[in-house]
């Protein structure tokens, strides 16, 4: 089945599948199937038989032509119906080919007496079937025509001149009723000296001739030299035909015929025959489309309306693009009704028929910031229709430049326009000459300026000096410190209390517990532990038996004496909570691991059904997995019991006062909550660590999408429990070692990570024990460490230290940002006022206390109502405090 | 062009100079006659052969710009901060953007200051002008030409300071600064007092200028007289030719008070009472002293303005680029008998004298342009209390200039404007006492706002009778490209 030229994003589907279609003219398979072995006459008399399965007739495609010939103008035209908040409106001719494949059969039948013959000639499309025939004579030489004997011809005939006749085919009366055959029957005598009988076959119709490979058909009678090639019935092609034809033609170019006598050694015998060929009917088909645009003054959308009288169940396959680019997106809803979305390019909308069902329509409510909506219609026969090869598409009329919003400022977006410009500007010198066009490209030149412009004010705007606007914060600031699971007091400072190499000595605990007292004088309030429980890695991230406390970092009672040291200081201590996934025990009847031991002996109804691996019965992730180890299906309320049990068991036993959860992105955030809400904890932390956004190599600057995912997972949790703020690590990572200090603000001149967004529940960090340590897989900038804590410490969220940076050369440079921030009393939901974000310098005031910059770049606070005095400074930081 | 020679003027200033002065003395103020007067009679005009081989040797070399003779050169200034301390270019991104929009608009060129304290910021003689370099390429790829100030002044506003070892030097001699009378310092530019002092390793301010300058030129000679056409040379604070006397004004705002004399470093004082020593005692007469002290005051300034000027006309002699040091704009009191605010500043132009000749002769004698801010002013949007008047000003000044042959720039005071400002400007430039250059001050996200741009670009236009030149998009006369026309999008005409 051929395709259909449609647009190039729709190559990939048009070619999927090929759908058996019937026309509304169905036939029943069998009464054209007398058998299904068919002999090639073509293949040089050889009697190579193969099977074909039957076909009905289908239609092949359809063509579509639209071209817009009405236009914009039209509008004045608008019927009452359509009132004047239409916007735009273009009427489409829709002109369909539509093609019908069909056969046509050729039958010759030898009576008993074997000098009655009879030629069966029969179609199985509708139409007003004519054979146009004639017939050679044994004696003539020659190809030309002549007209049969009289007593041949059936008495509906017609001659045409001296040389045919033409017979009318007719409904047969012998097939049932759910497939129609027209066809014809000639007898004739083999007395006659008729050596052939050749014919064309005329749909009075539409005027089309069906002929076969150019050639009339012919059917020879008696034995042919080789010489003719357009036999029928024999090896031999057909001869020419002479007359003039339509551009529709049949298609015939396989036949197959079946030789009923396959025993057959005498001459007649040999001469009985059926074939089929199969043909192809085009007929046109004219339609319309009209779509219009309203604009809906309340909301400021637009509603496309398509109409068209396309009597058929019509899909409209569409998209919108946001720019001029024609680029199909997925709209954001609402959609209409009987939309559903297709692989994720397109949405399909089947069109509602009209009453009386004369057409069907539909309307496609857009947002404001739809540029253009594209679409091409498909058919219920797998037909689609576009326009003049390409989609359809509908600009949607802004009314006026001011209109538009003007912060776009992505670099895919300057890169287009410098390429425009480019070719717009030789463009438009070679057009110089041609005064005619000077208007043209004077207005395409101011559009491009605007464009400029708008992008040059918004970077400019991006990168002010002075933001005037100060960070508002959502959450309540209450007078009185209220602890909440996710944010503890509000200014916990956090440390990480181990690296990737922690488990080596196997004493980590109490190691750990020695220096206890100088964490405390440090001033952190919370410290967080490795995952305390038996593991297959020794790191403690392949947990397997929950309730064994016994780990490379120690047992369960070094665990506890340190976990009461810590305590006596003050610091709060979160447990490293594994629960995305759990190493198992046992293997299940086909040798994989997925049955569990321990106290927690769950089987594989634990584990998640969709991945392979592990062959669990439980339901699909309701996350990402994690492909190491069994994940665990959360959606199952034993799971769900056991965990929460587990988690307050460690409250009470080792006396977590919190937990940071591991791998959180492989489970809904709801379990989360439930969690954190059976537990209690003092203050919790989970790791949703997926890529930033990068676009070429070079990372966005916008980074709205990753820390919309975070948030996202945070709001799923009921905000029970904070994150770590990845975004902000990847942003400080391009400011710092790219030297771009102005990726620090975002569009609207706050902190472009989650810090920006939901400080208090954004846990600030630079580094941990794998972006860091030995095993380094995102690194931070080296050597610009203290830029990334002059940053997080000083500004709202959660901070961070990791356990590496603490006991190295930075330790008294932390220490002194640490008790800068405790003593301005800055807290996870400080207000941040950025003052400078340029290339070289980032710099920001806090609650009015504490000023801070970071960049080679320079940076003095403004002495106002309060003098600074510079506080803190090291390697391209500095840090003043209000006095 | 309103450009006499040399000896043209020295001709012309020695016959005339004295009668003229009593003229002004006596009438100017009362009813302006004494421009009328001038407007009137056939002052020989004449120019100077400088300029005019300046003229012909540009006009045979882009023929384009010949073409714009009718019109004014409009350049854009580039944001102050353009160049960070640590040579880096900030927004970049947008600066290449405006440079395209700018260039498609049928813009000239772009202004560019150069700053002292980021291109000599380490230590004296030691210059790093890889940013500037490399801004001043993508300008030249831009199409557009460059205007460069030489800014010998420190920017608050923008956080760009004096050299390091500049401040490192006043912390051990504060006078090299500017003090007023209760001895506050203003420590944004060096006082005129150590222009011949050797206060500086040795060298005076005049030779660590000259030595900026001269590696300025050295660096930057491949783009001399091609993409760079002109240079303005920094006078003194925010670039201009004044006393610090309302150093604490607000930015693009004009101080409304009389400001403060700024003569009380220890050079300055020194000179004072050796000037005064040599004209006898002039203490008894409390009139004549205050006429001695402005005269001195006024002569400092002046004096400054010529050592500065000689400099840089020396230095960029044998280039075709175009020297130019800015005035100030000075309205406040003007219409009152005194002028203090002006006087204060350093120009003894009162209602018995015309201070402002005595700077276009200096200027004159340097072959230098005059840059004038303020020619969007409007008198109707000045408070009446002070008695501000920017367009009598304006035309007192340009009038000073004309009798001098010193050719007028013009340059805005505000960025973001408004239809009547712009109408301002543009009839300050176009005419017949018309000014070719104008340099409009500065691009920045208030420039590129929604509110000012549309209008700046009909400013443009309308300055262009010849709307956008075509020609000047680049010629390319390879096959024709199609063009796209974008959406439908109206621009914001006036």
């Amino acid at each position: 089945m051929a395709t259909v030229p449609l647009g190039t994003h729709l190559h990939h589907y048009c070619r999927l599948e090929i759908l058996k279609f019937n026309t509304d003219f169905k036939k029943s398979t069998h009464s054209l199937c007398y058998t299904n072995i068919r002999t090639s006459m073509l293949n040089n008399g050889a009697k190579s038989c193969h099977f074909r399965p039957s076909y009905d007739s289908r239609v092949l495609n359809t063509t579509v032509r639209a071209s817009a010939n009405i236009s914009r103008s039209d509008t004045a035209l608008l019927d009452a119906s359509i009132s004047d908040d239409v916007i735009f409106r273009e009427i489409f001719p829709l002109q369909r080919i539509h093609k019908v494949e069909g056969k046509i059969t050729i039958r010759l039948d030898c009576s008993n007496n074997e000098e009655n013959w009879q030629l069966t000639v029969g179609c199985n499309l509708p139409g007003k079937w004519v054979l146009h025939w004639g017939v050679n004579y044994v004696n003539d030489i020659g190809s030309e025509w002549d007209q049969p004997p009289v007593d041949m011809r059936p008495s509906d005939s017609i001659t045409i001149k001296d040389y045919a006749i033409e017979t009318p085919l007719k409904k047969s009366s012998t097939k049932d009723e759910a497939d129609t055959l027209y066809e014809v029957k000639i007898a004739f005598n083999t007395k006659s000296s008729i050596a052939a009988i050749n014919f064309v076959l005329k749909d009075e119709e539409t005027e089309s001739w069906y002929q076969y490979r150019g050639r009339d058909f012919k059917v020879p009678l008696v034995n042919f030299s080789d010489e003719n090639d357009n036999a029928v019935g024999n090896k031999q092609e057909f001869a020419v035909w002479p007359g003039q034809f339509s551009s529709m033609m049949i298609q015939s170019e396989d036949t197959y015929s079946e030789d009923e006598n396959k025993n057959g050694n005498s001459k007649e015998s040999e001469k009985s025959f059926y074939e089929e060929h199969p043909i192809v009917q085009e007929t046109v088909v004219e339609n319309s489309m009209d779509v219009y645009i309203k604009k809906c003054s309340k909301t400021s959308n637009y509603l496309v309306n398509i109409e068209t009288d396309i009597p058929d169940d019509v899909i409209v396959h569409w998209g919108i693009s946001k720019d001029d680019s024609k680029k199909w997106e997925i709209p954001s809803g609402p959609y209409p009704a009987n939309t559903y979305l297709f692989k994720n390019k397109a949405l399909r909308t089947q069109l509602q028929h009209k009453e009386g069902g004369n057409g069907c329509y539909g309307l496609f409510p857009l947002d404001e910031e739809t540029a253009g909506f594209l679409f091409v219609l498909k058919l219920k026969d797998n037909t689609w229709i576009n326009y003049m090869g390409s989609d359809f598409y509908i600009p949607i009329p802004k009314e006026s430049e001011q209109d538009r919003e003007v912060d776009e400022e992505d670099t895919a977006y300057t890169n287009e326009i410098i390429n425009e410009i480019r070719h717009l500007v030789s463009g438009i010198s070679s057009e110089a000459n041609r005064k005619t066009k000077s208007k043209e490209a004077q207005e395409t030149i101011l559009q491009e300026i605007e464009k400029l412009a708008a992008e040059a004010y918004a970077i400019f705007r991006s990168s002010v000096q002075t933001s005037p606007e100060i960070t508002e914060e959502v959450v309540d600031v209450e007078s009185t410190v209220k602890i909440s699971s996710a944010t503890g007091s509000g200014f916990e400072i956090l440390f990480q209390g181990f690296n990737w190499e922690s488990n080596k000595s196997g004493k980590w605990y109490v190691e750990l517990e020695e220096k206890v007292a100088e964490l405390a004088s440090l001033g952190f309030t919370v410290v967080w532990l490795p995952p305390p429980t038996e593991s297959i890695s020794p790191e403690g991230y392949m947990p397997r038996d929950l309730y064994n406390l016994n780990s490379r970092y120690g047992n369960a009672d070094e665990l506890k004496s340190l976990v009461k040291k810590f305590h006596k200081v003050g610091i709060r201590v979160l447990g490293d909570a594994v629960i995305n996934h759990r190493c198992a025990h046992y293997q299940n009847q086909n040798g994989i691991w997925n049955i569990f031991g321990g106290l927690l002996n769950w089987d594989d109804r634990a584990v998640v059904g969709d991945d392979p691996h592990f062959q669990g019965r439980g339901n699909k992730s309701s996350g990402d997995n994690f492909h190491a180890a069994p994940n665990i299906d959360h959606s199952q309320e034993f799971v769900r019991k056991d965990l929460s049990e587990w988690l307050c068991w460690l409250r009470k036993e080792i006396g977590y006062d919190g937990w940071r959860l591991d791998f959180v992105r492989g489970f809904w955030g709801g379990y989360v909550k439930e969690y954190m809400e059976a537990s209690e904890p003092y203050f919790s932390v989970g790791e949703y660590w997926d890529s930033l956004s990068y676009t070429y190599g070079e990372m966005d600057h916008n980074q709205d999408a990753h820390r919309q995912r975070i948030i996202d997972w945070i709001n799923d949790a009921n905000g029970t429990a904070g994150a770590f703020d990845v975004t902000t690590k990847g942003i400080l990572h391009s400011a710092i070692e790219r030297c771009e200090y102005w990726r620090l603000s975002d569009s609207k001149g706050k902190p472009p990570g989650v810090v920006g967004w939901w400080p208090s529940r954004a846990v600030t960090f630079i580094e941990n024990h794998d972006t860091g340590s030995t095993q380094g897989h995102w690194r931070f900038p080296g050597g610009k460490e203290m830029q990334g804590y002059a940053y997080i410490l000083t500004h709202p969220g959660t901070p961070t230290v990791f356990y590496d940076h603490i006991f190295s050369r930075y330790k008294s440079e932390i220490s002194a940002l640490i008790s800068l921030r405790k003593r301005n009393k800055i807290q996870c939901r400080s207000t941040v006022r950025i003052n400078k974000a340029e290339r070289d310098v980032y710099a920001a005031i806090i609650d009015e206390k504490v000023a801070m910059k970071i960049g080679p770049g320079h940076y003095e606070p403004q002495s106002g109502s309060q003098k600074w005095s510079l506080a803190v400074q090291g390697n391209d930081y500095k840090v003043w405090e209000a006095s | 062009m309103f450009l006499t020679t040399q000896r043209g003027f020295c001709q012309s200033g020695s016959n005339n100079n004295k009668p003229m002065m009593i003229i002004c003395a006596t009438e100017n103020k009362l009813h302006m006659g004494f421009s009328q007067m001038l407007k009137s009679s056939n002052f020989p005009v004449k120019v100077s052969s400088r300029y005019q081989s300046a003229a012909s040797t540009k006009a045979s070399r882009d023929p384009t710009i010949s073409d714009h003779k009718e019109g004014v050169k409009l350049y854009v200034g580039l944001p102050l901060n353009s160049v960070s301390e640590c040579h880096a270019i900030n927004h970049s991104r947008a600066i290449a953007a405006g440079l395209r929009a700018l260039k498609l608009l049928g813009v000239e060129g772009v202004e560019l200051p150069i700053w002292w304290g980021v291109s000599e910021r380490e230590a004296m003689g030691k210059y790093e002008w890889s940013g500037y370099l490399a801004l001043v390429d993508m300008i030249q790829k831009s199409g557009l030409k460059l205007h460069v100030s030489l800014c010998f002044h420190a920017c608050k506003e923008e956080s760009i300071h004096l050299p390091k070892w500049v401040s490192e030097i006043g912390e051990s001699k504060p006078d090299i600064f500017f003090a007023d009378r209760s001895g506050t310092r203003y420590k944004d530019c060096l006082s005129f007092g150590v222009d011949n002092l050797p206060v500086f390793d040795g060298k005076t301010a005049i030779q660590v200028y000259q030595g900026f300058i001269e590696s300025f030129k050295t660096f930057f000679s491949p783009f001399m007289g091609s993409t760079i056409t002109g240079v303005t040379i920094g006078l003194g604070p925010d670039g201009e030719l004044r006393y610090p006397s309302c150093h604490d004004r607000i930015k693009n705002s004009v101080d409304h008070g009389a400001g403060e004399f700024q003569c009380y470093d220890e050079n300055m004082m020194s000179s004072l009472k050796e000037n005064a020593e040599n004209v006898g005692n002039p203490l008894g007469d409390f009139t004549a002293y205050g006429d001695f002290f402005l005269s001195w005051y006024s002569t400092q300034l002046v004096s400054h303005a010529d050592r500065m000027l000689s400099l840089a006309s020396s230095s960029f002699n044998d280039t075709t680029v175009k020297v130019t040091g800015k005035l100030p704009l000075v309205p406040s009191w003007y219409r009152s008998r005194s002028h203090p605010a002006e006087v204060t500043a350093g120009f003894y132009n009162t209602i018995y004298r015309n201070g402002y000749e005595e700077i276009a002769k200096i200027f004159c004698k340097n072959s230098c342009g005059m840059i004038l801010p303020g020619v969007d002013m409007l008198d109707e949007q000045q408070p009446n209390e002070v008695f501000s008047s920017p367009e009598l000003l304006l035309a007192d000044i340009r009038d000073a200039c004309r009798n001098h042959g010193v050719e007028v720039c013009g340059q805005n005071l505000n960025v973001a404007s408004t239809i009547k400002n712009f109408e301002q400007i543009k009839q300050n430039l176009v005419g017949e006492n018309g000014i070719e250059l104008f340099l409009y001050q500065r691009m920045g996200s208030d420039f590129f706002s929604p509110e000012n741009f549309p209008l700046f670009t009909a400013f443009v236009r309308s300055l262009n009778q010849v709307e956008v030149d075509l020609d000047d998009l680049g010629v390319n006369d390879g096959e024709s490209v199609l063009l796209v026309p974008g959406k439908i999008r109206k621009l914001q005409a006036v």
